[in-house]
């Protein structure tokens, strides 16, 4: 489990993904990212990811969730832990700033607000990965 | 151009005739009915621009008309067609809704004159309701653009230096590092200048009141005090809370109301001296809870105190350059009475103000 563990990162701004991706190398991810939908589907269709850092607007529109429902739709995206990235506030009014938000498109998902504080970030991406792999560790113990 | 529609409800032959003849060359297109359910029909069939109808008919009478009319489509307008015996009943359906009321008999003339007007009328509610559904397209909208755009660079710069303070961690000196901190905080003031705006222009804030719950005043409290901390240390402010328990819980929402609290800290803190005493009470009271906060600052004029809560209102002669929208307790007046509870103010000019929020306690 000490093997390096791979993000992925889809978001048009490619200054915004600077910014993040260099706390996430710093804590010792392998990070890889792709500035529209269309790249970040095929990197995910090719590759295995540990998690993914989805940007929720992008392009025209709200193409993120459009991503982020067909990861919940192919059997085996699913159960990547996805951390749901967004600059729109009203989708977090009225809820205490930290605390999680799960938008339940796939199996292990949450919502954080940009931009997102480096120990807030690293704090869950780790517990997302954690909680996927448990999840999944738990699937294969009962089909045993 | 589209055609004008007119639809014309008469049981009188002769008074459809004459009005087609009328209006008929005018270019107006005209249907008439002979009854009102056939006219209700028909109204929902043409989308009228305009409607006559007689106040005296077999069927359903002028007055049943026009409160179906209404219910059906508000923004209808309708115009009586009275005998002079009954123009007293004319003005009880133009209390019903009618727009205006042609008494019988009458000229070509008045016709024409009263079916202008009530077109216009018509095409001033049209402009109305397309300007209505505008500002409430922009104002819903106004909340999506305003993220996207405005808060996107600034989440880029304050992510980069956010990544930038983590990778330069042991390379900086503790002046760089300080620098550091303090663009993120004016980054961090400016989105929260943001979210403000974006509070007043697109949220409801009547809308919290769908989540209320019972809510421990104590905890609001703790939470606003945290929030205005960094400011008290760096003024050198001590904030003292005095929470008389047991207090009854307050049905409301706890992040508007630790928002409320911490409006009227900041501003305490804002317009205190340095090395001063800001002070906060809780006290329950008959069917109420009592917050208090009093600080020693410069007060507020006079004249000033009833525009403290009003939009854009902002203190003159703070001890720094203070920044600030002007928003906040505007806002805080709102949210306090969607919890049906009330904010006053009180102040000597140069010795100190008292803000007071009552709110209900949850019965």
């Amino acid at each position: 489990m000490s093997a390096q563990k791979q993000l992925l990162i889809i978001d048009d701004d490619p200054d915004f993904v600077d910014g993040i991706k260099s706390i996430l190398v710093k804590a010792n991810y392998k990070v890889d990212a792709a500035y529209n939908p269309k790249d970040g589907w095929a990197a995910l269709e090719n590759k295995k990811y540990d998690l993914l850092l989805l940007d929720v607007m992008m392009g025209r529109g709200a193409e993120g969730i459009m991503i982020a429902r067909k990861l919940g739709k192919d059997a085996r995206l699913r159960n990547l832990p996805v951390l749901i990235i967004t600059s729109i506030r009203e989708q977090m009014a009225f809820l205490f700033p930290g605390e999680a938000v799960h938008p339940h498109f796939v199996t292990v998902d949450e919502l954080v607000e940009k931009p997102v504080e480096p120990k807030m970030l690293l704090d869950k991406v780790a517990t997302l990965i954690k909680t996927a792999e448990a999840k999944a560790g738990h699937l294969a113990e009962a089909k045993k | 151009m589209q055609e004008t529609r007119i639809l014309i409800i008469d049981d009188e032959e002769v008074v459809l005739d004459s009005c087609k003849m009328v209006l008929g060359p005018a270019g107006y297109k005209l249907t008439t009915a002979s009854n009102g359910t056939a006219g209700l029909g028909l109204v929902r069939e043409l989308q009228p621009d305009l409607i006559f109808v007689d106040l005296k008919m077999p069927g359903i009478s002028g007055f049943e008309f026009l409160e179906r009319l209404r219910a059906m489509d508000p923004n209808q307008v309708a115009i009586v067609i009275t005998g002079y015996a009954t123009v007293n009943s004319a003005v009880e359906a133009m209390k019903k809704g009618a727009y205006d009321f042609l008494p019988k008999p009458f000229t070509p003339d008045e016709l024409r004159l009263i079916t202008k007007r009530g077109l216009e009328k018509h095409r001033l509610l049209q402009e109305a309701i397309v300007l209505r559904r505008e500002k409430e397209m922009l104002r819903e909208n106004f909340a999506a653009i305003v993220s996207h755009e405005l808060k996107s660079p600034l989440s880029a710069l304050q992510q980069n230096l956010f990544g930038l303070t983590a990778e330069l961690e042991d390379k900086l000196g503790d002046e760089q590092k300080a620098r550091l901190e303090r663009m993120k905080g004016r980054l961090d003031d400016l989105l929260k200048l943001i979210h403000t705006w974006l509070r007043v222009f697109s949220v409801d804030v009547n809308k919290i009141k769908e989540q209320f719950q019972p809510v421990a005043v104590a905890s609001v409290i703790t939470r606003a005090i945290e929030n205005v901390l960094p400011h008290t240390t760096r003024k050198n402010i001590e904030l003292t809370s005095d929470v008389r328990e047991p207090l009854p819980p307050v049905m409301g929402d706890a992040v508007s109301l630790i928002e409320v609290l911490g409006n009227i800290l900041n501003n305490a803190v804002k317009y205190s001296h340095p090395q001063t005493k800001i002070q906060l009470t809780a006290a329950a009271e008959v069917g109420a809870v009592v917050i208090t906060v009093r600080d020693n600052g410069i007060g507020i004029a006079k004249e000033d105190l009833p525009r403290v809560f009003g939009d854009f209102y902002r203190g003159k002669g703070a001890p720094q350059m203070e920044s600030g929208c002007g928003m906040g307790l505007a806002i805080s007046r709102r949210i306090v009475e969607a919890h049906g509870g009330s904010i006053a103010v009180e102040s000597e000019p140069g010795k100190g103000s008292q803000f007071t929020v009552r709110l209900p306690a949850k019965t």
